[in-house]
């Protein structure tokens, strides 16, 4: 073995309390290294085996394709495999719905369907069914058989009035669980049938495929592609769908990179930051043993060497275990979260299901490859400081004794009297660099975790919901255009006979624990500015929210007085990531349409405002209530929305529930399902994120007990020596307590501070981008105090442990003690 | 309780063993010595006979396998340690070889620190009376670093009569000295325990140094062979 690695094998061995810690530090940021890339993949690949079980392998379906454009979309050179699919109508099956469709081989494919038994329907009689659609027939059946099944047709753009067919059964599919459960089923029928039924130049397919090359691409690459043969073929955007869910599946998501080398840096930081901190603390401890190797002839390098060997030494032996500890934290971790969501059920389920058979195994070669790499860069960073200080030790300097680079005073003006805590403050005077590096190495800890405390508190689940909904119900009319069978649906029908009437408003509101209900209107608009057919709305919000709307101005300004003119409304501010150039003063045309009527109004942005989703119902354009019923002649309420007394009441919910079920008409949505789901997805990102920051505070917590270890180490017969004359173990113990407090206090002090001044603008910035719908801020006063709580505790109990330790050598054995 | 209150130190049958079977270290060994009130004690013997030993043990720094120590009465022993510790504050000063200042405090504070351990008022006119008897008063803001040798145990001694204890107990605290600040600090000890009516005992090697003793006690292999 080279003199250097002998060397640099005994020190580690000899300094053998310093390098636990240091190995502590590594395997924890191992461990975080090996976790946070993995536990990433892990629920990605897991997602994905479950998205490829259940989500279509197409890429991409082109809507409103005719046969012509077919043809030539079949030809094209990117374009590896294609389908077809062509809707032909919907069984009339009361309240269940089952699709008749036309879809060719190659689609059954893209789509994974299968037939259970028989074949695809070729002649225009025959259709392929499942045994949830026999039963909503009330008509059993299997292959061979003949079924009369009660259906409308797409003709026109729209579904026609029902009328009867007759089918011989030629095939049969099995039904989804989620079919069974929702009583929504598919049914195939030829392309034969297709043809028979509905006009030829009314035929219509959607074009399933997928493209070329897919091997090499992102997902931003292949959408480009999707895009690019869309145009070249003039097919709108509207007309495209992305099966994003199976490409993020299947192609790299050039996201995900980014967000995992983001927090992978993160710990590299803390690791860094941490490791220096303990070297440079022990260092100076040391100084007259690299004196001494230099005084026999040990060169710069050589010192240099000495030092990085030792940490690499302390790295191998901490690394393996790092990795060990993260193998077994990334299954756990990807485990319990599939078990908490797994009574989600649905999508979730299937997640389970494939997490259980072991199709994923967690194991990637990559993540031990990066995690070992990125840990020798942490530790050779962390140590670079160290070697150059070491190397630069002067021979006299170390034979002294003096701390590296420090000044000593010849004299200072000092106290009348002694007292301890005034002896803890000469001691911590006296190391002021020292004391400095170890409350800001944990205090850069102690700030990133205020801030993301701070974002995590500002995202309540109550404060969500009400952000997502107003009041605690909000009851809304079904809306469904392009169903002959039901034009009462159609929103222009809607406003000839509004569920939402007068009526109804008064029944709600007699219900006990209701104060009262605001109607919210809502009237469609078109523009020039918008794509052909697009519509959008205005919102008409009632006075009682002329405050809110005032309060939520952004830019520009205007009274809820003048927004009743009709002439004037609020932008919300989303709406101008789409359409940049509108701007405060913008006067637009836009065209009303109001039930069989249009007429073009104009109006001027005269504010822009940034509100919740609950308020504006991802409608742009908001106006006074009154100006909004202006502009209509009929009812054109779109919302009623509940305020009650209590945020849940179950009589209240059964007796609504039972008034929307009786209309049919009507859907309800509740602040209690919203809160539910907020909770839900809260409790997750905050486990997932306080787990994360707990390590990294554990890291550097390791440099706490590095820094109060040594400065007893260090002092050891100088309180051997205050013992002798008359130091207590108590006033001992309050000494090490009260050093160990002002590095707590120093650290809470900046990490509180300079934590909630931080947390401040990143909780702007997550309010303006609507993270979590977090709309107020709210200080992080709970992690604040656990932070404080936790490192007091640890303070304390490590101030016990040491004095325990110092107190295991005789006092004359610390007296006599040297280094 | 009270062994004999005219002697100011009776040590009683004291045994201290290190080690065991061959490597068994009879440091003290049944010894026993009586150590009038205000008289100077020096006690000699080789290297490794046993005084050092012998000497913390009078001082309450280690405890005995066997015996007792009385100081002033009191059976220091019969304490739990956090009393012991405050019998130490109170009744003995200590003198170490290596000065054992604290590095952090300048002249003034060593001096008072072991008063500050104890929640005594400081009287700055005795403070002062003692750095001029040790003739560091211009020195008392000076930092131990920048200290001579003597200059650092002249403090120590400061330190330890700062108390007004009943007993100092000095081991070897000229054996870093050179032979000329030696004498000083011997002459300094001396007259300032003269002046202040206390009890010195002292370990010293240095045949020369004993003879300024009132009384010499000789130890060999953990035993007083001769006193």
């Amino acid at each position: 073995m080279k003199m250097t690695t002998r060397v640099a094998y005994d020190n580690m061995k000899y300094y053998k309390s310093r390098n636990i810690l240091t190995g502590i530090a590594i395997i924890l940021t191992t461990m975080l290294l090996l976790v946070i890339p993995t536990v990433g993949r892990g629920m990605v690949d897991l997602q994905f085996a479950a998205t490829n079980k259940v989500y279509p392998s197409w890429h991409a379906l082109y809507r409103g394709v005719d046969e012509e454009t077919v043809r030539k979309l079949a030809a094209h050179h990117d374009v590896a495999k294609y389908g077809l699919r062509s809707d032909a109508g919907y069984m009339s099956l009361g309240e269940a719905r089952a699709a008749m469709m036309f879809v060719d081989q190659p689609g059954m494919e893209l789509y994974r369907l299968e037939l259970s038994e028989g074949r695809l329907p070729e002649r225009e009689d025959e259709i392929v069914v499942s045994a949830g659609i026999l039963k909503e027939l009330g008509q059993p059946g299997g292959i061979g058989d003949t079924v009369t099944v009660p259906c409308q047709i797409f003709r026109n753009g729209e579904l026609d009035l029902t009328e009867e067919k007759e089918f011989q059964i030629c095939g049969l599919m099995e039904d989804s669980d989620s079919s069974r459960k929702e009583r929504v089923y598919t049914a195939l029928v030829s392309e034969a049938f297709l043809k028979k039924e509905i006009p030829a130049e009314e035929i219509s397919y959607r074009f399933l495929f997928q493209i070329l090359d897919e091997e090499k691409v992102t997902t931003l690459d292949i959408e480009d592609m999707i895009r690019e043969i869309a145009k070249q073929f003039q097919i709108p955007e509207n007309d495209i769908n992305i099966n994003t869910e199976y490409l993020a599946a299947n192609y790299v998501d050039p996201v995900m990179i980014p967000a995992i080398v983001v927090i992978m840096l993160i710990i590299v930081l803390a690791g860094v930051i941490t490791i220096y901190s303990i070297y440079y603390v022990s260092m100076n401890q040391r100084i007259q043993e690299f004196g001494r190797l230099k005084a026999i002839g040990a060169t710069k390098r050589q010192i240099r060497q000495i030092v990085l060997r030792e940490g690499l030494w302390v790295a191998a032996a901490a690394i393996p275990a790092g990795l060990l500890t993260g193998t077994l934290v990334s299954k756990v971790v990807v485990l319990l979260f599939v078990r908490v969501n797994e009574d989600r059920g649905g999508f979730m389920e299937v997640v389970g299901q494939v997490a259980r058979s072991g199709e994923v195994s967690f194991y990637y070669w990559w993540a031990y490859v990066l995690a070992v790499a990125v840990t020798l860069c942490t530790v050779y960073l962390s140590l670079l400081s160290p070697m150059h200080k070491a190397a630069k030790v002067s021979e006299v300097e170390a034979m002294r004794g003096q701390e590296m680079g420090k000044k000593t005073r010849s004299s200072r003006k000092g106290y009348e009297f002694i007292t301890i805590g005034r002896l803890t403050c000469r001691n911590l005077m006296d190391h002021k660099k020292k004391s400095a590096v170890t409350i800001l190495a944990m205090a850069v800890t102690g700030v990133f975790l205020m801030v993301v405390a701070t974002v995590l508190s500002c995202a309540d689940p109550g404060e969500s919901a009400d952000s997502s909904l107003v009041g605690q119900y909000e009851i809304s009319p079904v809306i469904e255009e392009n169903n002959r069978e039901h034009p009462e649906r159609k929103w222009t029908e809607i406003q000839k006979d509004n569920p939402l009437n007068e009526a109804l408003k008064q029944q709600i509101e007699g219900l006990p624990g209701v104060e009262r209900v605001d109607a919210f209107t809502s009237i469609r608009v078109t523009g020039d500015l918008f794509m052909e057919g697009d519509f959008t709305a205005i919102n008409g919000i009632p006075e009682e929210y002329a405050k809110e709307l005032e309060k939520g101005i952004v830019e520009g300004k205007v009274t809820y007085e003048e927004l009743k003119s009709g002439d004037k409304i609020i932008l919300e501010q989303a709406m101008q990531h789409w359409y940049p150039q509108l701007d405060v003063g913008s006067k637009l045309k836009l065209v009303v349409h109001d039930g069989d009527r249009k007429f073009e109004k104009d109006v001027e942005i005269a504010a822009i405002g940034n509100y919740r989703s609950g308020l504006v119902n991802y409608d742009y354009f908001i106006m006074a209530k009154e100006a909004a019923d202006r502009l209509s002649e009929y009812h054109s309420e779109s919302y009623f929305h509940v305020i009650a007394d209590q945020d849940y009441d179950q009589t209240l919910f059964e007796s609504l529930e039972q008034i929307v079920k009786e209309s049919g008409r009507l859907q309800m949505r509740t602040w209690k399902e919203e809160y539910d789901t907020w909770s839900m997805g809260m409790a997750m990102t905050s486990g997932a994120a306080y787990a994360f920051l707990g390590i990294l505070a554990l890291i550097s917590v390791m440099n706490l007990i590095n820094t109060m270890i040594n400065s007893v180490h260090v002092r050891k017969k100088e309180l051997g020596m205050m013992q002798a004359i008359g130091m207590s173990d108590s006033q001992l113990m309050k000494m090490l307590r009260m050093e160990g407090l002002f590095y707590t206090a120093g650290t809470l002090l900046i990490s509180v501070g300079l934590g909630s001044l931080a947390g401040y603008p990143v909780f702007l910035y997550a309010k303006a981008t609507k993270i979590f719908e977090i709309n107020s801020y709210h200080y992080p006063a709970k992690a604040a105090v656990i932070m404080a709580a936790a490192l007091l505790l640890i303070q304390l109990l490590l101030a016990v442990g040491i004095g325990k330790s110092v107190q295991k050598d005789s006092l004359i054995e610390r007296v006599r003690f040297s280094e | 309780m009270n062994k004999d209150s005219s002697k100011i130190l009776v040590v009683e049958d004291l045994v201290k063993y290190y080690g065991a079977g061959e490597n068994l270290v009879r440091a003290v060994d049944h010894t026993n010595l009586e150590i009038e009130r205000g008289k100077f004690t020096a006690v000699v013997g080789r290297s490794g006979s046993g005084k050092s030993t012998l000497l913390h043990l009078i001082g309450g720094l280690d405890r005995p396998d066997e015996g007792k120590v009385w100081i002033e009465g009191k059976d220091i022993f019969a304490l739990k340690d956090e009393r012991l510790a405050e019998f130490r504050r109170k009744k003995i000063g200590f003198v170490f070889q290596d000065f054992n200042l604290i590095p952090s405090l300048n002249v003034w504070e060593n001096i008072v620190l072991p008063l500050g351990l104890g929640g005594r008022k400081v009287k700055r006119e005795d403070v002062e009376e003692v750095l001029e008897k040790i003739g560091l008063m211009d020195k008392k803001e000076t930092m131990p670093n920048a200290l001579s040798g003597g200059q650092k145990q002249r403090t120590a001694i400061a330190r330890a009569l700062v108390t007004r204890p009943a007993i100092i107990l000095a081991d070897e605290p000229t054996g870093n000295l050179d032979s000329q600040t030696e004498l000083e600090v011997m002459s300094l000890l001396k007259s300032c325990v003269a002046d202040m009516g206390q009890t010195l005992v002292m370990i010293t090697h240095d045949e020369m140094i004993a003879q300024m003793a009132d009384r010499m006690v000789e130890i060999e292999d953990g035993k007083v062979v001769n006193y």
